[in-house]
């Protein structure tokens, strides 16, 4: 029964995935009478929402319950460690995920149907692939790591490709799905070097091999596991969209649905955060390979510091507002590496990054919905003079539009603002100083383009003859919009509680 | 004498005022009488209440003061901004009336800080946990410096909107908002004790007034509003690298988190570490205040910005650059400080007050002229500050003061003209006077306030600030020179400003245009009229001002003082931080408790309580 409780995050999303996969197939079409349509869930986007959504939720508020619960206490959980590794670590990071597909969801069942892509595999789809994104959080064995891997990258290019007829969504899928194929080839590689020098598959058993090198009577080698790290951190370099592994990021997000493009950003990026976290600590945790000598902190800065300031200087140039999102999130996954470096000496910074991809994940939920908000019918807003003037328009819109933007900014008091400070002041607290500088030099450098945004929104007005950006009416974008902005607030003016709750989100290694 | 004699007599003064207010101006329209009357009255009020020795002396007891005050005065504009968004945007006038209402309660509010004795040591208090695990704390408090800032503060916002409100008809309700987050987010820096807590004001600042500027502002809106904005945030990223490293070394020594000013104040850094924090937290307050060479932003912004939006930035917004100055950097790196300040003062002389007055010279634009002025003002608080002597200091906060109520009155009389003609060019005009004889006479009144004539408030700081320069310890052998070249600038001023208003005001009248110019309206006149107030009485009675400021000022030169002994005493290639003694007294008051102090508290609070409640433990089984 404690097993059943400790899986039940899990289990509530891949069973609601399941039930809501046999509910699309069975209802009836909603449609005009008159229109033939093979698809059963034409027409039906928004219970299907409803119904992901509610799913994922439920998923959220049981990782919370376990959460308080202990997971610790809850000793049967071995059992399938480490397959799965359910510590606190794992929950928060569910959590997460759960949020951010809830939201993503949400806002695909206000945006499918207004721009005639009602088709609703795409609900199904986006929670198997949470399951993926959350296996991947837990996984502690290089088996649960490359299938749970594989299950949420799959769901995600068809989830690109989801306007069949465009050529640009198609361009977009098949560049993500062959990069993202090479990828994880590469690290597949990676992973079966690993094994192969150290004769584990679980990260635990790797990581004490790694740890026996030198002493005597260790048959491990040091240059097979430097290789395969290195081809570990460039699969997973990949998935987190970090420079120079980020090419098919802003094409990718600009050929999808603007939905997918929101759960890519947020969930598929969490997970690979998760994972990147669990590997390098637990499976390359050695004082030789975890230093600043040798080993991945070096590496991992050096991708930190060309992902903020290729991300941002390349953001301020761009004409669309869903690309200038894209790099952004290049820029976040960024910031976030300055904490996954600073791991390496303080335990802390582990919460920070945790803590960080939350609020990045509500931010970035958030501007994203606004910018589908600003949009409707036939004429989604893209650039940025489509936003000119909403601001007198459609106040609301404008108004959730800007929160989130200094969020991503990091102007206080919100989510973003707290997020950055405590991933810089774990890095302070390590000593990386250059570090910690250099991405607050970034921030305003970022601060540049979300500026932009806010200046379309308020301070300019659309060219006579232009075509207007008309918002959208959706009880579904606006319930997500609202729950992003109470979620930007309360972490941002009060993250008490989830600052323990992330405190407490240390790597357990079994 | 029965009471209700006495009340008569005590009220006949104010109806005197009033009846003059009302009656003396040639005006149409009772309700313009009834409020220039009432704002004589109020302006008498104000004047009483300030007047040194009129109210008796008010009894050191803290019983005296409510703790929550602060809070209120801060929250008051950020909860009627939230409202705002609640209300009805098809209704401007509720939204105009809601937003002087609460501004105007604020500074009734504020005017009870008057209360706090006058004694050294932090004034209506209040802390609270916010974020325990950060070691960070809403800790909030006056002294007297940052109360004469509060009240500033409270008194200009009014205005502005009130001005604001006469000129700007789009978008009300945006300019609501807006004036009242940069209220709430004005008055929270000045009063913040927690470093996070300051930075999180201070960077709420930003929005709101990127807002006025590019919404309402000139034809090169957007451009100002992002150099406003990116240059307030380059230099505040940076102190919040520097605060972060602060708290690190504190934890280090000290074993706990806190933001805390008055634990972070304690810490001597290691000296390179030191250079690079004061120069993290310089950087941040010479772009907001401005310092020659980072000042490029301010005349941009003054000349886009809306009228109300330059009265709000030159009278309070770049005040917190020397208010920070001040709190901070002299505050917590009174080594580096004391070092620096010799180069830092060449800086504000030749940079700020000769350079910003001969730029002022050169202007065109009358608001342009008047944001180089600014320039050179600040030239002379940053002189004072760096002067480090009690009269400099003193003085450099006057001119603050003074600098807001005489510039900010300036801003409102060039928006007068500019509302009228839609230009600001020096020769569009000429021979003013005549069509427009009270807004001339206003108008050289200010003049004489922004020049520093004897009499007016312009006048004290900076007399008070040449002389803290001249006897100044800190600048070394070069103090007279330095105090003698910072005189030139006054003199600069008085060119500039004269030559603008000979050309502006007398002579003929040159423009057709110019000759059938309205005079003040009333809503003007109202606005101005507590200004003009002020300034003849804080000429007259600078006292008021540095009665309280003393024990403060003391306070922040011994501060001062003791960082800079223990920077130099602490040994050259010194790797760590160390903390220096803890003084006591009223200065330490609200110090932040190590987690083993808060321990044992509790344990001494349940020991207390213990044989009460032990018998009772005790009878229950049975």
């Amino acid at each position: 029964m404690n097993l059943l409780f400790g899986l039940s995050p899990f289990l509530a999303v891949g069973v609601g995935a399941l039930l809501l996969m046999l509910a699309e197939a069975f209802g009836k079409p909603n449609v005009a009478p008159g229109v033939e349509t093979t698809d059963a869930g034409a027409g039906r986007a928004g219970e299907l929402a409803l119904g992901a959504a509610v799913i994922l939720v439920i998923g959220a508020v049981l990782s919370v319950a376990v959460w308080v619960a202990g997971p610790e206490s809850l000793p049967e959980l071995t059992q399938v460690a480490p397959h799965l590794v359910i510590d606190k670590f794992t929950l928060f990071f569910s959590f997460t995920l759960c949020v951010g597909g809830a939201l993503a969801a949400l806002l695909a069942g206000g945006y499918l149907p207004e721009h005639g892509i009602d088709r609703s595999e795409f609900f199904p789809l986006l929670l198997l692939s949470t399951v993926g994104a959350m296996a991947l959080s837990a996984a502690g064995d290089l088996l649960t790591l490359f299938v749970a891997l594989e299950t949420m990258s799959l769901g995600v290019y068809s989830l690109i490709g989801l306007r069949r007829g465009s050529p640009r969504a198609a361009e977009a899928a098949l560049k993500y799905f062959l990069l993202g194929s090479f990828a994880a080839a590469i690290m597949l590689f990676g992973l079966a070097l690993l094994y192969g020098a150290t004769g584990h598959t679980d990260l635990a058993g790797i990581g004490a091999a790694v740890r026996s090198i030198g002493s005597p009577g260790s048959t491990v080698s040091a240059g097979k596991i430097l290789i395969s790290l290195v081809l570990v951190l460039v699969g997973l370099a990949f998935k987190v969209s970090a420079v120079p592994f980020h090419q098919w990021t802003p094409d990718a997000y600009e050929g999808a649905p603007t939905p997918a493009a929101t759960y890519m950003a947020v969930a598929v990026k969490s997970a690979a955060f998760a994972v990147l976290l669990r590997v390098l600590l637990v499976g390359f945790g050695d004082e030789r390979l975890a230093s600043w000598g040798a080993g991945w902190p070096p590496a991992l800065a050096v991708l930190a510091v060309l992902s903020m300031t290729v991300a941002n200087l390349v953001a301020g140039r761009q004409e669309s507002v869903k690309r200038m999102l894209a790099y952004s999130s290049i820029a976040h996954a960024g910031y976030a590496l300055v904490g996954v470096v600073a791991a390496m000496r303080s335990p802390e910074a582990v919460s920070a990054v945790a803590f960080y991809l939350l609020a990045y994940t509500v931010s970035t939920a958030g501007a994203f919905g606004a910018l589908i908000l600003c949009g409707s019918r036939g004429a989604e807003a893209v650039s940025y003079e489509d936003l000119a003037g909403v601001g007198k328009r459609h106040p609301a819109a404008a108004l959730a539009f800007s929160l989130f933007l200094f969020s991503l900014a990091g102007l206080p008091p919100t989510a973003g603002f707290f997020g950055k400070l405590y991933v810089f002041r774990t890095a302070i607290d390590s000593g990386l100083y250059t570090l910690a500088i250099l991405g607050l030099v970034n921030s305003v450098i970022g601060a540049y383009y979300y500026l932009r945004v806010m200046v379309y929104l308020y301070m300019r007005e659309p060219a006579p003859g232009a075509p207007r950006a008309v918002t959208m009416r959706s009880g579904f974008v606006a319930t997500a919009l609202v729950a992003a902005a109470i979620f930007v607030l309360l972490l941002g003016m009060a993250p008490g509680f989830t600052l323990d709750m992330a405190s407490g989100a240390a790597l357990t290694a079994r | 004498m029965s009471p209700a004699v006495r009340a008569v007599f005590e009220l006949a003064p104010y109806l005197a005022a009033l009846a003059a207010g009302a009656l003396l101006p040639r005006r149409s329209g009772w309700a313009e009488r009834a409020a220039l009357g009432l704002t004589a009255a109020l302006a008498l009020a104000l004047v009483r209440g300030l007047w040194p020795g009129a109210a008796p002396a008010p009894a050191p007891s803290p019983a005296l003061e409510w703790p929550h005050l602060l809070n209120v005065i801060v929250f008051l504009p950020l909860v009627g901004a939230a409202a705002i968004l609640f209300l009805p945007r098809q209704s401007p006038t509720l939204l105009r009336r809601f937003t002087l209402g609460i501004l105007v309660l604020d500074l009734v509010a504020s005017l009870f800080l008057l209360r706090a004795s006058p004694e050294r040591g932090w004034h209506f208090q209040f802390i609270a946990d916010w974020l325990p695990s950060f070691g960070i704390r809403y800790h909030v408090a006056i002294d007297g410096i940052s109360l004469w800032l509060v009240l500033l503060t409270t008194f200009t916002t009014p205005i502005a909107a009130f001005v604001s409100f006469g000129s700007l008809k789009t978008r009300v309700k945006d300019l609501c908002f807006s004036f009242l987050l940069l209220q709430g987010g004005m008055l929270g820096a000045f009063v913040a004790l927690d470093l996070f807590l300051f930075y999180v004001f201070w960077e709420l600042m930003l929005v709101p007034m990127l807002l006025l500027i590019g919404v309402w502002g000139g034809v090169e809106r957007i451009k100002a509003a992002y150099k406003f904005f990116l240059y307030t945030m380059a230099g505040s990223v940076l102190m919040l690298a520097a605060i972060l490293y602060l708290v690190w070394s504190h934890r280090e020594v000290a074993g706990y988190l806190t933001f805390d000013y008055l634990a972070l104040s304690r810490l001597v850094l290691p000296k390179t570490a030191a250079w690079l924090c004061f120069g993290a937290f310089l950087l941040a307050f010479a772009i907001k205040v401005p310092m020659f060479p980072l000042h490029t932003w301010l005349p941009d912004a003054h000349v886009q910005a809306p009228t109300g939006g330059s009265i709000l930035l030159a009278a309070v917004l770049l005040k917190l650059g020397t208010y920070g100055y001040l709190r901070f950097c002299m505050g917590m790196f009174g080594g580096p400080a004391w070092g620096a300040a010799a180069t830092l003062a060449s800086v504000a002389i030749f940079g700020g007050i000769l350079y910003g007055a001969l730029c002022a010279w050169k202007q065109d634009d009358i608001k342009r002229l008047v944001a180089y002025s600014s320039v050179a003002h600040l030239g002379f608080v940053m002189l004072g500050l760096f002067a480090g002597t009690r009269a400099g200091v003193e003085g450099a906060i006057l001119v603050m003061i003074n600098h807001g109520i005489a510039t900010g009155a300036l801003f409102l009389l060039v928006g007068v003209i500019y509302d009228r003609r839609h230009t600001r060019m020096v020769r569009e005009f000429g021979g003013l006077a005549r069509p427009m004889p009270i807004y001339t006479a206003v108008f050289v009144l200010v003049t004489m306030a922004s020049i520093g004539v004897p009499g007016t408030n312009g006048f004290v700081g900076e007399f008070m600030v040449i002389l803290g320069t001249f006897t100044s310890m800190t600048l070394g052998s070069n103090a007279q020179m330095q105090g003698v070249a910072a005189a030139f600038g006054v003199i600069l001023a008085a060119v500039y400003m004269l030559s603008v208003v000979q050309k502006v005001f007398f002579g003929p009248v040159t423009n057709p245009k110019n000759a059938h110019l309205p005079d003040l309206s009333a809503r003007e006149t109202i606005a101005l009229a507590p200004l003009v107030a002020l300034i003849f009485v804080l000429g007259l009675f600078p006292r008021i001002l540095t009665d309280r400021m003393h024990d403060s000022v003391d306070a922040v030169l011994e501060r001062y003082r003791e960082g800079r002994l223990a920077h130099q005493e602490l040994p050259e290639h010194a790797t760590t931080a160390r903390l220096r003694d803890r003084r006591g007294g009223p200065l330490e008051r609200g110090y932040p408790k190590s987690p083993e102090e808060r321990e044992a508290e509790a344990a001494k609070l349940a020991a207390a309580t213990a044989p009460a409640s032990a018998p009772a433990a005790q009878g229950a089984p049975q």
